[in-house]
């Protein structure tokens, strides 16, 4: 398994672009993309745990592309590159899938723990 | 612009909705194909879409091959959504008929140059149909003008003598006229025996040739100062101005005359025949055109009638 290392877990700049998209008087839009992103994550996640214990590649491919296109989106690299591998594996069911499963699901702590802060210093 | 996203992931779909209303279009939001399609069939749909690849139900690519497979004049411009390292999937999209595309993540410098791009297009498509709108008004004044043209003319194309309308304007004037110069005149109204019959069984040409026929027929037995006219259809009418040259009887012998000499010349494929309704008018009072018409109209259709009769009773005697 290659882990991909080196990536930070959440690239700030990437989130700070999307100030520019921020209508005035409106919630941060920041806010509401971090938001959307840690409601939609969870699903995605339980999306492939299904699909690899059904055996069905081509539900845990797709899981995996949106989980790849959603974190790139906001700048969590890391998780957009494991999710990358994971959609292309030649087995996306068997047990490098597994383990990179797993360690989305450890990622996904640090990531969480990132963007509530942001989130945090935001809402102030 | 008014423009619909159709997108599965929110996080890409809120950014996208977010960044074009910031540039002040009015956004229709999807998550999914068939919402998406349902929102193009709406009264005052987006005429534009951005719709991606992948989409759990109906993806982008098939709703753009059947929005290419509907006949519009308001076609919808197309944007595919794909991932940017998928290339055959831009290259099937743009096959299924999409007019661009953009590759995720999305470069919102790209999305609005792309979007100036499509705005032009979507500009000069307006500006051709409101010209072919234009065109067609034109051609419809035209055809408005021609045919009140047609209706301004005196005469009837197919046989060259006046049609209704001339024939009223010459008979009216000369209604007025003639108590100064005292003469009688006489109208004759003249219907044509078997028309429908023609048509039906010999075609209608052979009918035109026929009303040619009787035309011909009837400017033989008058003079050129008398008003001949095809009022339409199988009717004409004669206003002989002045009767004293020659009586009302012999006038119409002449006519019955002339029918026998045509149809006896045998080489025809129909018999051309009139039934006749005729008044003479005395000058001594005002008179008008198409009360006289009516007189003449009533006196000739009690001469078809007795032709039917007769023609009715010979066809039973016949069958005895």
């Amino acid at each position: 398994m290659s882990l991909t290392t080196g990536l930070a877990a959440v690239d700030l700049a990437v989130l700070a672009s999307y100030e520019e998209a921020q209508i005035e008087g409106e919630p941060d839009f920041v806010v509401e993309l971090i938001d959307l992103y840690l409601d939609e994550v969870p699903r995605l996640f339980d999306s492939i745990h299904t699909a690899i214990q059904n055996d069905d590649s081509s539900t845990a491919k797709r899981a995996a592309h949106s989980l790849r296109g959603s974190s790139g989106n906001l700048g969590v690299l890391q998780i957009a590159a494991i999710a990358g591998e994971l959609e292309h594996l030649p087995n996306p069911c068997g047990t490098s899938a597994t383990q990179l499963l797993q360690s989305l699901e450890t990622e996904l702590q640090r990531v969480k723990e990132i963007l509530n802060a942001e989130r945090q210093k935001r809402s102030r | 612009m008014k423009i619909l996203i159709a997108e599965d992931d929110p996080v890409s779909c809120r950014i996208l909705a977010a960044n074009l209303k910031k540039w002040g279009h009015d956004v229709v939001v999807t998550h999914n194909g068939n919402d998406a399609w349902r929102a193009l069939h709406t009264q005052g749909a987006p005429s534009l879409a951005i719709l991606d690849r992948m989409m759990p139900d109906v993806d982008g690519i098939e709703i753009c091959r059947q929005l290419r497979r509907e006949k519009t004049d308001t076609p919808v411009h197309v944007i595919l959504l794909t991932s940017l390292n998928r290339r055959e999937d831009l290259l099937e999209g743009l096959e299924a008929g999409a007019d661009d595309y953009l590759t995720k993540p999305l470069d919102t410098h790209e999305l609005r140059a792309r979007l100036q791009a499509a705005a032009r297009i979507l500009e000069l498509q307006e500006s051709l149909r409101q010209r072919v709108r234009e065109l067609e008004a034109a051609i419809a004044e035209r055809k408005l003008a021609e045919e009140a043209l047609r209706n301004l003319s005196l005469t009837d194309q197919l046989t060259g003598l006046y049609n209704y309308r001339g024939f009223l304007n010459l008979a009216e004037h000369h209604a007025k006229t003639s108590r100064r110069s005292h003469t009688r005149s006489l109208l004759i109204y003249a219907d044509m025996d078997g028309l429908k019959e023609i048509n039906d069984t010999l075609g209608h040409r052979a009918g035109s040739a026929a009303i040619s026929a009787a035309a011909e027929i009837l400017r033989r037995t008058f003079r050129d100062c008398d008003i001949i006219a095809r009022l339409g259809g199988d009717e004409f009418a004669v206003l002989v101005p002045d009767l004293q040259q020659a009586p009302t009887a012999k006038l119409l012998e002449r006519l019955e005359q002339n029918l026998r000499n045509y149809n006896d010349e045998g080489h025809h494929e129909f018999t051309v025949g009139l039934s006749i309704g005729a008044v003479e008018i005395d000058h001594e009072e005002v008179w008008h055109i198409e009360d006289q018409m009516g007189r003449a109209d009533e006196m000739m259709y009690r001469e078809k009638r007795k032709k039917k009769c007769e023609q009715e009773s010979a066809s039973v005697r016949g069958g005895y």
